[in-house]
């Protein structure tokens, strides 16, 4: 079986909402999937239908083969996460919490080459909540990658990191990748999709718009630049919406 | 094991970076029992009384540390790392997210028993202190008590719906047991009206059946506290366990 993550026919509601619609995607192992959209569009809400943190309506997932509801202590061995939101204890050093998420798996990378590895080794003994943004951000990666995973998901990657960091972030993924790490990503910034991932699944308000590669998305739009045939697809609902209003 | 002790060390460090459980559960009772003590040095409770005042007080100040744990501290951290999302974290791992809150009961009950120990130290060393009834008797009325008060703690902690409802749960529970269930304040200079109030509140009665085994009152005066601490705490975690949402 060659996929790492398999998603079909994933709905989910809140209330009268449809957050998610009927999506279905497959990410092949050792690739980098990008999961698009804009605020709201159900980026977050899918990962953690996928994950298993919120309870999907209907429809099917499996991450590495396992149901992620019924198979949870036995799959997160093998999958790292970065949620969106900082869930750390107020006053824990960094430190610490690589400490404990380390006790947390059976077999684990070591931290301190990881925080290394991200330069942010010095900052040991800091507090979590005294980090810049940017330094936090690849803090959380690096929690993520201590269980040595073969599947991590990564909500907003380099939101908050300077320009020269997500340069960094990026070849240090794209070395993991090469070594058959699989990634989920979700972003907002086309410049990294475009040099990280194979594959992408545009996402708006809760339906999938696009699935493919990013020469695909390009083609099927009329632009040439993937930025601008990115916002056609997450406009186009808007635009079509808009006549209807007015007609 | 490996999980659970590298954690109640961290949450261990943790609590006492907070500082908060250290005044109320260590140093708060600690400073009650030496100002009785000077006050009522080695006076008996009334005349012709074959233990001293501050023996008959001793089980309730050793109740101090269970009530700030149990009602304040569990309900605020159990509160607090869920709106933190730190139990949502812990659901992507392979442990599950109940561990923390076993380690938090853990850190809670720890500073409980540093504090008796110091307590009967203290008492014992500067006061002549001395235990009537049966140390066993004693020690396990204290676990009931302490049980019972957890319970009502992490009840408080699970339903609410944020911290700061939380916090004044907490507040209502936690200052009014403090000073009129006889844990500060002596039950026995209460005038009877406000005695009879002070018999609704849960703590009361685990301080009349911690002062039956300490004082080897006859079996009878333990009855009524056994079953109502008993009552509490298999209600309470019942409920807790029936309505806890981990987000």
């Amino acid at each position: 079986m060659n996929y790492a993550i398999q998603v079909e026919r994933l709905s989910k509601s809140y209330g009268k909402l449809l957050a998610v619609n009927n999506l279905s995607f497959c990410v092949e192992r050792g690739t980098v999937f990008g999961l698009l959209g804009a605020n709201g569009a159900g980026k977050s809400t899918s990962i953690e239908c996928i994950l298993g943190t919120k309870k999907l309506d209907s429809g099917n997932v499996r991450i590495l083969g396992c149901n992620p509801r019924t198979e949870r202590k036995r799959l997160f061995e093998r999958v790292g996460v970065q949620f969106q939101e900082a869930n750390y204890q107020e006053k824990i050093t960094v430190n610490e919490l690589c400490e404990v998420t380390a006790s947390l798996y059976q077999s684990v990378s070591s931290y301190q080459d990881l925080l290394k590895r991200f330069g942010i080794a010095e900052k040991g003994k800091h507090m979590v909540k005294e980090l810049s943004g940017g330094q936090r951000q690849r803090l959380f990666i690096v929690l993520a990658l201590i269980p040595n995973p073969e599947v991590v998901f990564l909500d907003e990657l380099t939101t908050g990191l300077d320009p020269h960091a997500r340069r960094e972030v990026w070849s240090l993924l794209s070395e993991l990748n090469n070594r058959g790490l699989t990634v989920l990503l979700t972003s907002h910034f086309m410049d990294e999709v475009e040099a990280l991932c194979s594959r992408i699944c545009i996402l708006n308000r809760g339906k999938s718009v696009f699935l493919g590669t990013v020469e695909e998305a390009i083609a099927a739009s009329p632009y040439d630049r993937f930025e601008d045939a990115y916002l056609w697809f997450t406009e186009g609902e808007t635009e079509n919406e808009t006549i209807l209003h007015n007609a | 094991m490996k999980p659970f002790c590298t954690m109640l060390k961290t949450e261990w460090k943790l609590s006492l970076r907070g500082m908060d459980m250290v005044l109320f559960a260590i140093c708060l009772p600690l400073v009650v029992l030496v100002i009785l003590g000077i006050l009522y040095g080695n006076q008996p409770a009334y005349d012709g009384s074959g233990h001293t005042f501050l023996e008959q007080s001793f089980g309730a100040i050793a109740t101090i540390p269970i009530c700030a744990g149990g009602v304040m501290g569990l309900p605020l951290v159990i509160s607090e790392y869920r709106n933190r999302k730190i139990l949502k974290r812990f659901q992507v791992t392979p442990v599950t997210p109940a561990l923390i809150l076993l380690v938090q009961i853990l850190v809670y009950t720890l500073y409980a028993a540093c504090s008796l120990v110091l307590l009967w130290l203290t008492g014992k060393i500067f006061f002549g202190l001395q235990l009537h009834g049966s140390t066993t008797l004693f020690l396990c009325g204290y676990l009931l008590v302490l049980l019972s008060m957890f319970s009502i703690g992490i009840l408080v902690g699970g339903v609410s719906p944020n911290p700061k409802t939380a916090g004044v749960i907490a507040s209502i529970l936690y200052f009014p047991m403090l000073i009129f269930s006889g844990a500060t304040l002596p039950y026995e200079v209460m005038p009877e009206a406000m005695q009879r109030v002070a018999d609704i509140m849960p703590l009361t009665q685990g301080i009349k059946l911690l002062k039956a085994a300490s004082l080897q009152l006859p079996i009878d005066y333990l009855l009524l506290p056994t079953i109502v601490m008993i009552v509490i705490a298999v209600s309470c975690s019942f409920v807790a366990v029936k309505f806890f949402r981990w987000e």
